[in-house]
């Protein structure tokens, strides 16, 4: 009961967000700044650990697979089509959903605990809308550009840490890499990005705007947010992987 | 002038405003007293419609706040300020960007115009040079005074303070209660005051109303509080020794 009563409470909030803005000029600014917040400053965590996992994919593929039968090809073509079906939309997502949504979380909880969101209703400003929009599509318009980020430093780290390791050749991993290509995966990717963006920005903003209490609750309401955005995340890579490859 | 009829508000199930009426005069500083827990603040944020009351009327110059609409309430809202117990000021705007959210929010005046209003608002609570620190980097008392401040940028009908003095000492409390009764008289507004503290009450308490467990407990001004026979209210006023021995001091000094 308490669950539909959650979703309902969602999805009125949705209703809420989604209204027109009582100023554009406004709303562009901040959309601007939740842009730099959100997308920007994670550009580098996201190189960071892209460039490390397709050099750990590379190795894992190269010591699992070591097979005469095996085409050396397959290392560069594993680790492309791991990279961009899996790891640079959901794990990512996933890593996003610590990192962005328990800011968005704590930052929109913390707003409603100093009785800040009920400043700005009293000023008659939709607080839901002039709060959370700008977080989504901040994440939603950012999170394909993450992706396609991760998957280029991905498949990088693979170039650095095959070769170096003497494990493959650049010109095997290359040749892996430009081997039986399927654009479709970079589209199936980048709708699952979008739904995932989405979810990142909405559930936790949904935790953070209805906190009740103080800080304690702030820190309870940031965690819950990640964990349900994690497993929102998973159950809609469930779903979209099923009617998308049917 | 704002009026209040038969206001009643429970959260699951427990009473907390009974029966609640007043009217709550214009260019007067209207207190509502009452102890921690008595059903202060839940009356104040009920009259503004930040919570929603299960029964009676909320009258701002006749105009029912309960039956507005959404869009009749936003422009309602317009002609509101509210100072809240912590200040609520935006932490990611400096003191000048907070006093001017409003005016970018709700009026199409030039850039210059902004700025010279928000001088003019900063400069009427007394905040010099102080314009581009952050809510963070200045004091309680100055975040109660740049509040004010934000709340009496678009001009508003009506004031609303939820525990000003909260957490102040007693010499930036009195400046910030002159500061509200000044403006209060200043701009003609209505004004309601949540508060507590008892020089408050004594100081600028044209009107006051004591709420206890939620029911309305008395009613008057700062002269009368002092000699009311109301035993809860008399509990609630003298409390401290200190006090009681003023009130001592001030029937001797009217007997003589």
């Amino acid at each position: 009961m308490r669950i539909l009563s959650e979703i309902g409470s969602y999805f009125l909030l949705m209703y809420r967000v989604f209204s027109k803005p009582e100023k554009s000029r406004i709303y562009w600014r901040q959309l601007l700044l939740e842009i730099e917040k959100l997308g920007i400053n994670s550009l580098a965590i996201v190189a960071i650990i892209s460039v490390f996992m397709g050099g750990i994919i590379t190795l894992q593929l190269t010591y699992n697979m070591s097979n005469p039968l095996m085409p050396s090809y397959l290392i560069g073509l594993g680790n492309r089509d791991t990279l961009i079906l899996e790891f640079s939309c959901t794990v990512l997502s996933l890593m996003m959903a610590g990192k962005v949504g328990s800011n968005i979380a704590s930052e929109i909880g913390s707003m409603r605990v100093t009785e800040q969101i009920d400043s700005l209703e009293l000023m008659g400003v939709n607080s839901a809308s002039f709060l959370i929009l700008p977080k989504i599509v901040a994440v939603v318009f950012i999170s394909p550009i993450l992706f396609i980020l991760s998957v280029f430093c991905g498949i990088i780290g693979g170039l650095i840490a095959g070769p170096l390791s003497g494990v493959v050749t650049v010109a095997q991993y290359m040749g892996g890499i430009r081997t039986m290509f399927v654009p479709f995966y970079v589209t199936f990717s980048i709708i699952k990005t979008l739904v995932f963006g989405f979810l990142i920005a909405t559930v936790p903003a949904f935790q953070g705007y209805n906190v009740q209490g103080g800080a304690l609750e702030v820190g309870k309401a940031s965690t819950r947010s990640v964990v349900n955005t994690s497993i929102l995340i998973l159950f809609f890579d469930l779903i979209l992987t099923q009617l998308l490859f049917k | 002038m704002i009026e209040i009829r038969n206001i009643r508000k429970s959260f699951e199930g427990r009473p907390i405003l009974k029966d609640i009426s007043t009217l709550f005069e214009k260019g007067k500083t209207n207190l509502i007293i009452g102890q921690s827990g008595s059903g202060k603040t839940v009356l104040l944020k009920s009259i503004v419609r930040l919570l929603e009351v299960d029964e009676g009327e909320i009258l701002f110059d006749g105009r029912d706040v309960r039956k507005m609409n959404f869009r009749d309430l936003k422009q309602l809202r317009q002609e509101m300020g509210m100072v809240f117990q912590g200040g609520a000021l935006f932490d990611s705007l400096d003191v000048a960007d907070n006093v001017r959210f409003p005016m970018d929010m709700f009026t199409t005046m030039s850039s210059g115009e902004k700025d010279r209003h928000v001088d003019f608002c900063l400069d009427r609570v007394n905040i010099k040079g102080a314009h581009r620190l952050f809510p963070s980097e200045i004091s309680g008392g100055m975040r109660k005074r740049v509040a004010i401040a934000r709340a009496i940028a678009l001009n508003p009908k009506y004031l609303f303070c939820d525990e000003p003095n909260s957490g102040l000492d007693p010499v930036t409390s009195i400046l910030i209660d002159n500061l509200i009764k000044e403006i209060t008289v200043e701009f003609d507004i209505t004004t309601l005051i949540n508060t507590h503290d008892m020089n408050s009450v004594m100081e600028i308490g044209d009107n006051i109303l004591f709420i206890s467990n939620g029911e309305k407990g008395w009613e008057g001004n700062n002269t009368q509080v002092l000699f009311t026979r109301n035993r809860k209210l008399n509990e609630f006023v003298f409390a401290s020794p200190l006090s009681k021995r003023i009130r001592d001091l001030k029937q001797r000094e009217d007997d003589e």
